[in-house]
């Protein structure tokens, strides 16, 4: 019919997912609606979407079991939209695997920026991922992965072993939020708590310094606060 | 809490009688007055009733106050007599002390719960009306606006109908800044839970700041200013992040004349220092003494003096800074404008290497 990506938009309030359709629609998006788990997961397997836009307080059942169920065999991009008042929620849809969130209230632009981050990051992955002696390239930032060699602006910057490892883990998830639970088992193999956030937040301020990049004006390397860190361009 | 608040109350009853019972075993010894430990008993029941919760701590010592006095102090020395009508006497006078003592003591107790019980409830009335008041205005706005557009928009000029959507956008933006703040006066009121403090290296939480903020205020600068060394601080960021927000937000709404917005942090004995400064209008005199607690305090007579936009921002940003046991203060500069200064203490200090 058309090369259009397919959205499917899991949402229980019919004047949100009006809403969430008509700003699709106007980004250039084919929209598939549903307001239960079951029916996402219906449609899920009959349309096979580029993306799924999920509610996490569905009436049927816990939108984590949709996500759950995607994320048994596909890497089908999954973002979350959630309210304010539940952050753990979506906290734990982040470690099981959904790639970003939208917190509601959400303009078009927030969240159609959104959608193509993680329209990008799911290409990204299967195009690149960690070749050996492939680069990395994100607007003035290089990454060459076989001599583990960062640079910025053109000029070489020479980070730690972790430091390293933490922008390394980023550039292959480019576009995707990673939670600190996520990025403190991959980088230090160790539980996530207080301390291991710290040494975790400590690490990435020394990257920012490294690389000049200033609080008020982040680029390459974005953070949620409570919730992780996101490599992406710049909106 | 309730099992140390049992603690506390058993040592204070068995600190109270050891004393008495040393001092009366230095009466009789050292002295050889015997007369007077059966007051001294009495007193020390007194006070065990006085300092504890509740009747039974009360009665239990003086139950085993008679015993020692019966016991140890008075005629027959080292043996239990409950025949002398002095001894009798001694022992209906304590347990009269310690019931009276427990029931008025409890009685006081109680009333001083009443009362910030209801100095409590009176607040939450008194915020729960300025709300409702504060949201009237934009709702109006808001369905206003959207029913003439779905009534008459075809009769407005384009020009119009993009000015009537633009105020809907706006007093809805309005209403999702106040319901944050809701939200985080009930995340600290809920039940007097201590706020989760997680160390949080600041910069993190100032770049989270300012992108919250230029989503809203695209337009204006901020010139931030940070030290070198990477300071961390023990908070629920979500929360500190609402009072500098809120700060800044004050700032653009409120200081006329603003060109200049300025956020700084520093470190200074201990404590991460937090200043948002403007050059704008400044704050009214009048207003400086009653800025941070104006939401709660203000009287429903007075309500409609306030411009809409006093609203609830300044007292959330004093509740969250002192549940977090830190200082806020505000002041005009002498050359114009206002600054909000609040500190939250440090945790340590990590050079960069």
């Amino acid at each position: 019919m058309n090369n259009k990506y397919k959205i499917l938009v899991i949402e229980d309030e019919a004047n949100i997912r009006g809403l969430l359709t008509a700003m699709l629609e106007s980004g250039g998006f084919h929209v598939i609606q549903c307001d239960t788990c079951d029916s996402a997961i219906l449609l899920y397997e009959s349309y096979h979407p580029d993306l799924a836009l999920l509610d996490l307080g569905l009436p049927d059942a816990d939108g984590m079991r949709f996500l759950r169920y995607v994320r048994r065999n596909a890497l089908t991009p999954v973002v979350v939209v959630s309210a304010r008042t539940d952050e753990s929620d979506k906290i734990a849809a982040l470690d099981l695997g959904a790639n970003d969130y939208v917190t509601k209230p959400f303009s078009s632009g927030e969240l159609l920026a959104r959608i193509r981050a993680a329209l990008r990051s799911s290409r990204h992955c299967n195009e690149e991922g960690r070749l050996p002696g492939g680069k990395f390239i994100l607007e003035d930032f290089l990454i060459e992965y076989d001599s583990r060699r960062t640079y910025y602006l053109g000029q070489e910057i020479k980070l730690t072993q972790t430091e390293y490892n933490i922008v390394a883990f980023l550039s292959e998830h480019c576009g995707k939020l990673m939670t600190y639970a996520t990025l403190i088992k991959e980088i230090w193999g160790d539980r996530t708590d207080e301390n291991s956030i710290k040494k975790l937040q400590v690490n990435m301020a020394n990257i920012r310094r490294k690389l000049g990049i200033s609080p008020s004006e982040p680029k390459i390397i974005y953070n949620e606060l409570g919730v992780g860190y996101r490599m992406d361009h710049s909106i | 809490m309730k099992k140390r608040s049992i603690w506390k109350d058993v040592a204070i009853t068995v600190f109270i009688l050891g004393v008495a019972f040393v001092i009366s075993v230095s009466f009789q010894n050292v002295f050889g007055i015997d007369e007077q430990i059966t007051t001294l008993f009495a007193f020390a029941v007194f006070l065990i009733s006085l300092l504890t919760n509740g009747y039974v701590y009360g009665i239990i010592s003086s139950c085993v106050s008679t015993l020692a006095i019966n016991y140890a102090f008075t005629f027959p020395f080292f043996a239990f007599d409950f025949i002398t009508p002095v001894n009798l006497i001694s022992a209906v006078v304590m347990i009269t002390i310690a019931l009276l003592t427990g029931a008025l003591t409890t009685k006081v107790k109680r009333n001083e719960e009443i009362r910030l019980e209801s100095e409590k409830e009176r607040m939450r009335a008194n915020l729960l009306r300025a709300v409702s008041h504060d949201i009237r205005t934009p709702l109006t706005t808001i369905y206003g606006s959207a029913a003439t557009l779905l009534e008459n928009g075809d009769s407005l000029s384009p020009d119009q109908r993009k000015l009537m959507l633009q105020s809907i956008q706006n007093d809805s933006v309005w209403l999702v800044r106040m319901v944050e703040n809701l939200l985080s006066v009930t995340r600290l009121d809920s039940d007097n839970v201590k706020i989760a403090k997680v160390p949080t290296v600041l910069d993190d939480l100032i770049a989270s700041v300012l992108v919250k903020f230029k989503k809203r205020y695209a337009a204006q600068m901020v010139l931030l200013s940070m030290p070198e060394d990477i300071l961390i601080v023990p908070m629920d960021a979500m929360l500190i992040e609402q009072v500098l927000v809120n700060l800044l937000e004050n700032a653009v709404m409120h200081g006329e004349g603003m060109t200049k917005l300025e956020l700084r942090v520093y470190a200074e004995d201990q404590q991460a220092v937090f200043e948002v400064r403007d050059n704008g209008c400044g704050i009214p005199k009048e207003k400086l003494q009653d800025l941070f607690i104006g939401f709660y305090e203000q009287k429903e007579g007075s309500v409609d003096s306030h411009k809409k936009n006093t609203g609830i921002g300044l007292s959330v940003c004093a509740t969250i800074v002192s549940a977090h046991g830190g200082m806020i203060s505000a002041e005009n500069l002498p050359d114009g404008g206002a600054l909000f200064r609040f500190t939250l203490r440090l945790e340590e200090t990590v050079n960069e290497q």
